[in-house]
């Protein structure tokens, strides 16, 4: 396998990468006198993803919700019997796997044996392993990691917001799917999804540490077992999303202390990834920092009157399919957060935003960026987000660069509509 | 590590870590927890942090953080057995990749000394307004189900001692305060305390001594000496407490003694213990309770070091609460037998060591280390934990486990259990 080599002289970062022929993109981040490595081996396959068409085949699959999450927790499960956790402690390694909306990741981190390790997690991942009974029996440890989110306000409050944004967008759905939906799931499933998208080429590695590149990608290539990869594309089938909202509000009550309110501003602007991807991504970010940071207007205003305290704050989700952003916080009485949000969007319209304020923030973006690289979990989990969003972030200056304060003046318009948001609270009981 | 007295009782670290692109500072106030000054010590670093000399209020200094490129700056107290710290934490890109060549370190340390020297927000409003804020948190601390079952049942088993407070203090406590008494507090505190200052990353030690120096000649300190710390001890029959919720999942929280104090020879023979019976995927808890009984999602053990405590957390449907109950007695009766696989034992080590050698690449986490070590007086540095763990034996372990005893049963029950 070929591997190309850059370096970035305004971080000091380097990176190795190349493309297997099995269709696996490698991707290898030297850190020089760090103790600590992270591997991640991801698929462009998540929870949204129930509805697709198999490369060569003609009919539309469609599989119950939950699945992809539940195929990762039976990923662990080993054609011996043995238990994959074992292998990576032996090692000294932690291993993990996650499943978001739109990636299901495998993960180690180790300060030791990391080529035992990586080759450990190369194996496993293309090991899959389902029988009646162990595919059963998984179904009382996720009933049980339902049921803990179902206690947890932040996440309802979060689920919630998403039914308020989304009318048909399968982002709306809990990634964990329902105790109803994961009992329809068999094995014949599991291997059809799997089959499918933990094909090769669908798939990639990430190494970021102290490592000798030389043996991290012998590593790689013996321990890839054989893969035709697709020459087409697995289609994913999105229902047709409104621009407008689902509904506007949403309340429940669980047993927290005081009321949780999340608002969420519903990005219609969407259906790419790469550059723009990101030059949209950076333009949202700046805006939510000038409007709802610590020293903006707003929030002094709403920390002075004591309608938000500190656990205020605010994101940004992108995908190519879907995008919105969020804030979040306790109040007691988030309806005047709300109404107080959308009258500070008014007062922006029509005084416009600060030039100053554009030029400071900007900064920050930029030592987000750098501190982003700092660890090497965080880093490896967001050049593999990215990555599968067909975005450089290692080359993320080339497009940061380029964000002008009209850019950001332009999507601040497009951007934040009050009819396109939305308020969901989780009352105490 | 270097290490720099400014005066009797404030010590400056240097740990330098220039592999990192960050460069942080952390400043933690060593006091004692008890119910006189647990309050007033909670809300204290909230309101410190809202205007000060170099910044004078709130927008001043987000402004100031923002143009270091978005330097961050975190305050809050932490509980280490019978003791409470008040810590302020700031982080900053290293001056290496400042494009304009600014001299960010040295900026976010002035920062900090003025935060901590002249601090200037004690006046009713904001002190009224951190005070709704401090009680905000309190009664927040019954939104995560698993972390506030821990909580109750650590406030069961510690009843009348000084532990058994939270590091947030009491709702009356906080409701007791006002800007006169937290501005006496701040003024005795700060000459009163152990303080110990960490600078991590890329920085100049000296020209932040330098820097600490200038401002606390400006102070008369007192000798400032804590309480050696004392585990906790007690005889008699198991609590058991059942609390009623509107919860869909239970929570299980068995609180154990475990009769081995920090400095003593079986300590780090009882880290090994808890990392076998509870501490990750290696754990007996873990594939016996989760893997091969399919009760929980989670099931864990975690050691409270300086009190002489452990604590095992699982979630479960409320009717299993007897399998799960006796299944944990089972995996611990395992431990005291010696019933120990190779590979338990392996892993239980080569976790711990994993995560050791992890917190020399993480400023925030080699800090906390430095300063628990610092506080329980054992001064360990992370080699010597490694050769201390490395030399544990499965017979260590088996005395560590035999000294631990089950306490107090907590169960967060749903509305309608029994």
């Amino acid at each position: 396998m070929d591997m190309r080599h850059i370096k970035n002289e305004l971080t000091g970062e380097e990176m190795y990468f190349g493309k297997h022929s099995s269709g696996l993109g490698v991707y290898v981040i030297p850190k020089k006198d760090y103790s600590n490595t992270f591997a991640i081996f991801g698929t462009r396959y998540g929870s949204v993803d129930s509805e697709f068409i198999v490369p060569g085949e003609k009919d539309v699959t469609s599989v119950p919700d939950g699945i992809a999450h539940y195929l990762e927790h039976k990923m662990f499960d080993q054609p011996d019997g043995s238990n994959v956790f074992d292998k990576f402690s032996k090692y000294g390694g932690n291993a993990n796997a996650f499943t978001s909306f739109n990636i299901t990741a495998y993960l180690f981190s180790a300060t030791a044996n990391v080529e035992e390790n990586l080759a450990a997690l190369i194996d496993y991942v293309q090991s899959p392993y389902f029988t009646e009974d162990s595919v059963k029996k998984e179904q009382g440890i996720i009933g049980q990691e339902i049921r803990m989110y179902d206690d947890s306000g932040s996440w309802k409050l979060f689920f919630n917001l998403l039914n308020c944004l989304y009318k048909n967008h399968p982002v709306k759905k809990e990634i964990a799917g329902t105790v109803e939906s994961i009992s329809r799931i068999t094995p014949e499933l599991l291997y059809k999804c799997y089959n499918t998208f933990y094909n090769l080429s669908n798939m990639s590695l990430v190494v970021v540490g102290n490592v000798d590149v030389d043996k991290i990608v012998k590593v790689t290539e013996d321990g890839i077992k054989k893969n035709e990869p697709f020459s087409e594309e697995i289609k994913k089938i999105y229902p047709d999303e409104p621009d407008e909202t689902a509904k506007q509000f949403a309340e429940q009550s669980l047993s927290v202390a005081s009321p949780l309110f999340m608002i969420g501003f519903k990005d219609t602007d969407t259906g790419f990834g790469g550059e723009n991807l990101l030059k949209k991504s950076i333009e949202i970010n700046i805006l939510l920092r000038i409007l709802f940071g610590k020293g903006s207007k707003l929030y002094t205003e709403l920390y002075e009157k004591g309608l938000i305290n500190n656990t205020f704050s605010f994101d940004y989700t992108m995908q190519p399919s879907y995008a919105y952003s969020v804030l979040e916080g306790e109040s007691g009485d988030p309806k005047d957060v709300y109404a107080a949000v959308n009258k500070e969007i008014e007062r922006v319209k029509k005084e416009g935003l600060s030039e100053d304020d554009f030029n400071r923030i900007k900064k920050v973006m930029w030592g987000e960026y750098i501190r982003s690289m700092n660890d090497v979990e965080d880093y490896a989990v967001t050049f593999i987000q990215y990555l599968f969003m067909d975005i450089d972030y290692f080359n993320y200056y080339d497009v940061y660069k380029q964000v002008t304060f009209d850019d950001v003046k332009k999507r601040f318009e497009k951007h934040f509509v009050t009819e396109r948001s939305a308020l969901s609270i989780i009352n105490p009981v | 590590m270097e290490i720099l007295n400014i005066n009797d009782n404030i010590s400056l670290y240097s740990i330098p870590m220039k592999k990192l692109k960050t460069s942080s500072l952390g400043v933690y106030i060593h006091r004692p927890l008890c119910e006189e000054e647990a309050s007033a010590n909670a809300v204290l670093p909230y309101v410190m942090k809202r205007g000060f000399g170099l910044c004078p209020n709130a927008k001043a200094v987000s402004d100031y953080l923002e143009n270091l490129y978005g330097a961050s700056l975190g305050a809050g107290v932490l509980k280490r057995g019978d003791d409470h710290i008040i810590y302020f934490s700031a982080e900053t890109i290293s001056d290496k990749y400042a494009p304009q060549g600014e001299c960010l370190v040295a900026d976010t340390a002035e920062l900090m000394m003025s935060l901590l020297f002249e601090p200037r927000a004690f006046d009713e409003e904001n002190v009224e307004r951190e005070k709704k804020n401090a009680v905000d948190r309190i009664t927040a601390e019954i939104n995560d189900k698993r972390q506030y079952a821990q909580l109750r049942c650590c406030e069961e088993m510690c009843k009348d001692e000084s532990f058994a407070l939270s590091r947030l203090g009491t709702k009356d406590g906080v409701d007791a305060l006002n800007a006169e008494i937290l501005k006496k507090r701040y003024e005795e505190i700060i000459t009163s305390s152990p303080i110990y200052i960490y600078v991590c990353g890329d920085a100049d030690i000296n020209a932040v001594a330098q820097r600490i120096r200038a401002y606390a000649s400006k102070l008369t300190f007192k000798p400032a000496s804590m309480p050696k710390e004392k585990i906790f001890e007690r005889h008699g029959d198991v609590r058991r407490v059942t609390e009623n919720m509107d919860v869909v999942q239970g929570k299980l929280c068995m609180g154990f003694r475990t009769g081995t104090p920090s400095d003593d020879g079986d300590y780090i023979p009882l880290t090994v213990m808890n990392s076998i019976f509870g501490g990750g995927a290696h754990s007996k808890l873990f594939n016996n309770v989760r893997e091969k009984l399919s009760l929980c999602y989670y099931a864990s053990s975690s050691i409270v070091r300086s009190k002489g405590l452990m604590f095992v957390n699982a979630g479960i449907e409320f009717s299993n609460f007897d399998k799960a109950y006796n299944e944990i007695l089972v995996q611990l009766d395992a431990v005291k037998n010696g019933d120990i696989s190779e590979f338990e034992f392996e892993s239980s080590v080569n976790a711990l060591i994993n995560q050791l050698e992890s917190y020399n690449d993480d400023q925030n986490a080699m800090q906390i280390f430095c300063m628990g070590e610092k506080i329980s007086g054992t001064n360990y540095s992370i080699d010597d934990m490694k050769e201390m763990i490395r030399r544990v034996t499965i017979e260590d372990v088996k005395r560590a486990a035999a000294k631990t005893e089950l306490d107090t049963v907590y169960f967060l029950a749903g509305k309608e259990e029994k």
